[in-house]
């Protein structure tokens, strides 16, 4: 078992860096082979999934007598109707069903913490605590309500208006910058996360780069030779 | 309705019939991805009718999923081989495919952030302090950077995300009103929809 | 300066970006062959989440929601760990409730591999200090069922083994409940702090990834969770203040260089584009004009 541990830990390794190629911007064939691999390994598995959530409610709840799961049954049965277009129209059933219990639930779940309580937070008393209390709600509020102004698009900006939207606008740059700084930091930790399940413990070093090197002759070779394009997806 | 009032007024059975509906449309969402087998299944059996650029990989492609799909359902998903094959392809691939996010956002950085306007400089500025703020070797070394960092993380940006959010919840409910009104049929797949 | 000043400039402005990517790996993965270990602060977010870790006493019940995915798993994999230590070394009761799928790799990945030692270091067997209860939380009417009528709707470990008899039964709802700890990578879970936190005031910390920060930071604002760790920096600050050094601080070096990176090379940028392409540009402008 311990071997197949091992090679699992190199081919993972290895598809990695054949993944990593896409930096390259060129098609190869280590990187299609990846791309491939990827989705059919993917989707089998999402394939196994929904047959395990199914197992697990509706065949396990009908054993166990609850009959409640026959209409579930018939209802994700008739969704695969959406595959004749003859007979799409039976798919619209089960469609507007899960549509509707959706509907519920984001009107009776994301309005209180998404709306009312977003709401609720930034109208807050701005003498409470201290200058710097005052200045950060203060900013918080002006910056939310000219933002939304600048969304404002069904009547013509001028006067106050027009004020209150550039102010937004800039106002947004000004978020657009930290977020996208947020984002980065995010993305990087994910990478570096990631490099390092392939660098620890010590033993796997050598083998990532004698990999990385290789993947990267072998596509540098195949572009030159004009093979990677030829043989890439 | 019947998923939305019981939060509202507390009828027990009622309620639970709620859950009841809600662990059905769960179920019966998971019925949608034989629709999507159908979907790769036609589309890469036709790239290899036609010998398309790339249909040797179209044929990998079906015998490797449907080999992995029976492996699944003959053992199992707690079977050694699935598991081998989800922890070395799966796990590996969708972590490259974020972690590639990484030098797409750097390069989009490197190359988009020109001082071109006050606007783009307002973004330059912004996203240097902050990028220099979480690197650790300079939020210890220079903490006067702290505040203001907080400051246009914690208060800016979270203003930004809380208007997106009201903004959002308030179009979603626009749209759910519409849907439940018969205003908007889209989602049913008829073309047109009916005219306020 | 002449000509080779001008193609200084010229390579500034139109070097080609893969050489950007390549730089990024070395920086990245040098440090992790050689250590240079630098210094890093711990931020007020971060020792906010500890102060609410340290409100819990031994025996308390936490509920450990995992909505994360593989691939976010590698970010937050520092924080989750330390917050695991955490629990582990001071006898705090979770039970581990999954929100997504590829959680049940991650059961292996981080109880089996990273925290093994540590948890017969302290003794920490599963059934008397935690339970795995796998893909519980699917979807919001689970959690509501969770919630309201805990023993009703969880009889049943991930692996079919009956909880009874274990701390669990203590649990009767949401209320019975003193901790949240959720490690996501969505912008915040509708489900539990709608029918948990609003519902019964249970407090409720989070372990965010980078891209979703800022809808945490509303919902901290918002008072809706009270703890915030961020992404694998947080991670790294919350091993430094337990002092239990992991993968985190091992990842900061690499963590700065990147960062520094991406600085020097807007920096690069907008010098290439004065001093090039905006001059290229405005000389066409001209020559287009006469």
């Amino acid at each position: 078992m311990e071997q197949w541990a091992f090679l699992s830990q190199i081919f993972q390794i290895f598809i990695a860096f054949c993944l990593f190629t896409t930096l390259y911007g060129k098609g190869n064939p280590l990187r299609s082979w990846a791309e491939y691999s990827y989705l059919a390994a993917g989707t089998a598995m999402s394939v196994m999934w929904a047959w395990t959530y199914i197992r697990n409610h509706a065949v396990i709840g009908l054993q166990a007598g609850e009959l409640i799961w026959i209409p579930a049954i018939i209802l994700g049965l008739m969704m695969w109707f959406r595959i004749y277009p003859k007979y799409s129209y039976i798919s619209r059933i089960p469609i507007a069903f899960t549509i509707g219990i959706g509907m519920a639930w984001t009107i009776r779940t994301q309005i209180f913490t998404q709306f009312i309580s977003q709401i609720s937070a930034t109208i807050v008393p701005l003498f409470d605590q201290g200058p710097m209390w005052l200045f950060e709600r203060t900013v918080i509020a002006v910056g939310i309500i000219t933002m939304m102004s600048f969304f404002l698009y069904t009547m013509e900006i001028k006067g106050p208006h027009l004020w209150s939207a550039t102010f937004g606008e800039y106002f947004m740059y000004l978020a657009f910058g930290a977020v996208f700084a947020g984002t980065f930091m995010g993305r990087l930790g994910l990478f570096v996360g990631h490099m390092q399940s392939y660098m620890f413990p010590v033993w796997k070093q050598p083998y990532t780069i004698g990999i990385a090197l290789l993947v990267f002759v072998v596509m540098l070779a195949l572009e030159r030779t004009g093979w990677g394009a030829k043989l890439s997806a | 309705m019947i998923g939305f009032v019981p939060y509202f007024i507390k009828v027990p059975q009622v309620n639970e019939f709620a859950n009841t509906l809600t662990n059905i449309s769960s179920v019966v969402g998971q019925f949608t991805i034989v629709i999507a087998i159908y979907s790769q299944y036609r589309r890469s059996l036709r790239f290899i009718r036609e010998r398309r650029k790339g249909w040797v990989y179209n044929i990998y492609l079906l015998t490797f999923m449907s080999l992995m799909i029976l492996i699944g359902f003959t053992w199992g998903e707690h079977n050694a081989t699935y598991m081998w094959l989800v922890n070395s392809i799966v796990a590996p691939c969708s972590s490259v495919v974020y972690g590639i996010l990484a030098f797409y956002m750097f390069s989009a950085g490197a190359r988009a952030f020109r001082a071109r306007s006050l606007k783009a400089s307002l973004l330059i500025v912004a996203g240097v302090i902050v990028l220099l703020y979480q690197a650790p070797l300079t939020g210890s070394y220079i903490p006067g950077l702290s505040p203001y960092a907080t400051f246009l993380t914690e208060t800016v940006g979270m203003s930004l995300n809380r208007m997106f959010a009201i903004a959002i919840i308030t179009g979603a409910i626009m749209l759910n009103v519409r849907m439940l009104t018969g205003r908007e049929l889209a989602f049913l797949g008829f073309a047109r929809e009916e005219e306020s | 300066m002449g000509k080779e000043g001008v193609n200084l400039l010229k390579l500034m402005a139109t070097y080609d970006k893969r050489w950007g990517y390549l730089l990024l790996f070395i920086l990245v993965l040098l440090p992790m062959i050689k250590p240079i270990g630098m210094p890093i602060s711990v931020s007020e977010l971060t020792k906010e989440y500890y102060e609410q870790l340290q409100t819990l006493e031994e025996g308390d019940i936490v509920l450990d929601s995992w909505s994360t995915e593989y691939s976010g798993y590698m970010e937050l994999k520092p924080g989750m760990i330390a917050t695991h230590k955490y629990f582990i070394k001071n006898g705090i009761k979770i039970f581990i409730c999954l929100g997504h799928p590829e959680g049940l790799a991650l059961v292996g990945a981080l109880l089996e591999d990273e925290l093994k030692g540590y948890m017969e270091a302290y003794d920490y067997t599963y059934g008397e200090d935690y339970i795995i209860l796998g893909f519980a939380l699917p979807n919001q009417a689970a959690t509501l069922a969770m919630a309201t009528d805990f023993q009703g709707s969880v009889k049943v470990d991930w692996k079919g083994d009956s909880i009874k008899g274990t701390f669990l039964d203590r649990v009767e709802t949401g209320a019975d409940i003193d901790m949240i700890a959720d490690f996501t990578t969505a912008a915040g879970n509708p489900g539990l702090i709608n029918h948990i936190v609003l519902t019964f005031g249970t407090p409720m910390i989070q372990n965010q990834i980078g891209v979703s920060l800022p809808g945490s930071y509303m919902n901290l604002d918002a008072g809706l969770i009270t703890g915030l760790l961020a992404s694998t920096r947080g991670g790294s600050e919350l091993e430094l203040l337990i002092k239990e050094p992991g993968p985190g601080l091992i990842a900061m070096d690499a963590f700065t260089l990147g960062h520094y990176l991406l600085i020097i090379l807007i920096v690069i940028g907008n010098i290439g584009f004065f001093g090039w392409t905006k001059k290229v540009s405005e000389e066409m402008e001209s020559t287009t004009i006469r």
